[in-house]
């Protein structure tokens, strides 16, 4: 657990502490709606945890290099931003990979729209978003954030 | 019933089946998976805990008013950026911030500020921003960061035209409830009267009336009667395709 979350665990039950001691009701009937909202997501992610865990064995991160090292940059960029969006990689794991791939020279708009596309567009993710946010939302949002992460990668590769 | 908990849980059963032929025919494929999936779970395991205790606080002492005037469809670029610091300074991956934004949604802000809520939530995180520092170089983070917070905020605009609140907010109640009353937005003028006379019941969302269905039921069948008669517009209907159902 890093700091950032150890300090939200802190900050989080000392409010609840006080929530409690200042309104032990109000803080009970909050909770049994949280508790209901809550609830039926988590099947849903526990099953979405281990399909990540399936999709990483099928398609290891190191399987990814390949992909970015493609001499047809815009091709690449496309498949790239695809398998980021399938795929859910701690990003641990994939700042380091992509950022060997661009010390070696490799173009870096695939490892943009790679990056980009690993935390905004959740495939995996989708039915839950459809649970919560139905499915107009969910696919609008997936994909605009898809077609922004290909021009996020194509205008740093003219920055840059 | 049995079919229902099928279709309920379709996701789960799909993920069971593919483990348990993966045992079959690649065991140390299934184990390689399930190794994989540890992480994730001691993440969520992390996360979801403090999601569960910040939505029960928001949802009993934040009040109403003021999530609609910080993150509404009137707070404007300042809402904008707060739910970009929002989103910054959240944990946990993007479906620990389903439940939290649902709930703020709920609670009066608007489609936008929630879309850059989730999308920030996803992508800019203090922690993240330092590896990438480290691994790709300042130049690379910082131009990066400045061109996703554009587009991110792009995107919240474009989304909120195609998808209308009402369309996420009707969602309980096509799932979880049979739609009873409905509200005809041509008809409805936004006058407020249901939502005042009959507070538990409607409220009011961007100048139009919705219903909260979740409180409908057929135990007060003569005030929902009552409330459309209240309604200077008849906007106000029984949906005639679900009587009044019990729940």
């Amino acid at each position: 657990m890093d700091v950032f979350v150890l300090s939200f665990w802190g900050i989080t039950i000392i409010l609840f502490v006080i929530s409690l001691i200042k309104d032990k009701k109000k803080t009970f009937v909050s909770m049994k709606k949280s508790k209901k909202m809550m609830g039926h997501m988590v099947i849903e992610i526990i099953s979405i945890i281990f399909l990540i865990g399936l999709i990483l064995t099928l398609i290891p991160p190191e399987s990814i290099e390949n992909l970015l090292g493609s001499a047809n940059v815009f091709l690449s960029t496309i498949v790239a931003a695809i398998v980021g969006s399938i795929t859910l990689i701690p990003a641990f794991v994939a700042f380091p990979l992509v950022g060997s791939f661009v010390d070696v020279g490799a173009s870096i708009v695939p490892a943009v729209a790679f990056l980009t596309t690993l935390t905004m567009v959740g495939i995996v993710t989708f039915p839950l978003e459809k649970q919560e946010f139905g499915l107009k939302f969910a696919v609008t949002r997936n994909v605009l954030s898809f077609s922004f992460a290909i021009v996020i990668a194509l205008t740093m590769g003219v920055i840059l | 019933m049995i079919l229902e908990k099928i279709k309920k849980h379709k996701m789960l059963l799909l993920v069971i089946a593919t483990y348990g032929a993966l045992f079959i025919f690649a065991p140390e494929k299934a184990l390689a998976s399930i190794n994989n999936s540890a992480y994730y779970l001691l993440e969520m395991l992390q996360v979801l805990p403090i999601i569960f205790l910040i939505t029960i606080l928001i949802d009993a002492w934040v009040p109403k008013e003021l999530i609609t005037k910080k993150l509404g469809a009137k707070s404007g670029l300042a809402g904008n950026l707060f739910s970009i610091l929002l989103g910054s300074l959240s944990a946990g991956p993007i479906y620990a911030a389903f439940p939290l934004s649902k709930l703020l949604l709920k609670k009066g802000a608007s489609v936008t500020n929630i879309v850059i809520i989730l999308s920030s939530w996803a992508v800019i995180k203090v922690p993240m921003l330092l590896n990438e520092v480290k691994f790709l170089g300042v130049n690379f983070m910082i131009v990066r960061w400045i061109l996703t917070v554009i587009a991110i905020i792009i995107m919240g605009y474009l989304i909120s035209i195609i998808v209308k609140k009402e369309d996420i907010l009707s969602i309980e109640s096509v799932s979880a409830y049979q739609p009873l009353v409905k509200i005809n937005k041509q008809h409805c003028i936004g006058c407020g009267i249901c939502a005042r006379v009959y507070p538990e019941y409607f409220e009011m969302n961007d100048d139009k009336a919705i219903v909260k269905s979740s409180k409908v039921t057929i135990d007060n069948k003569e005030t929902i009667k009552a409330s459309i008669d209240d309604c200077p517009t008849d906007a106000i209907t029984i949906d005639q395709k679900s009587p009044m159902k019990p729940m």
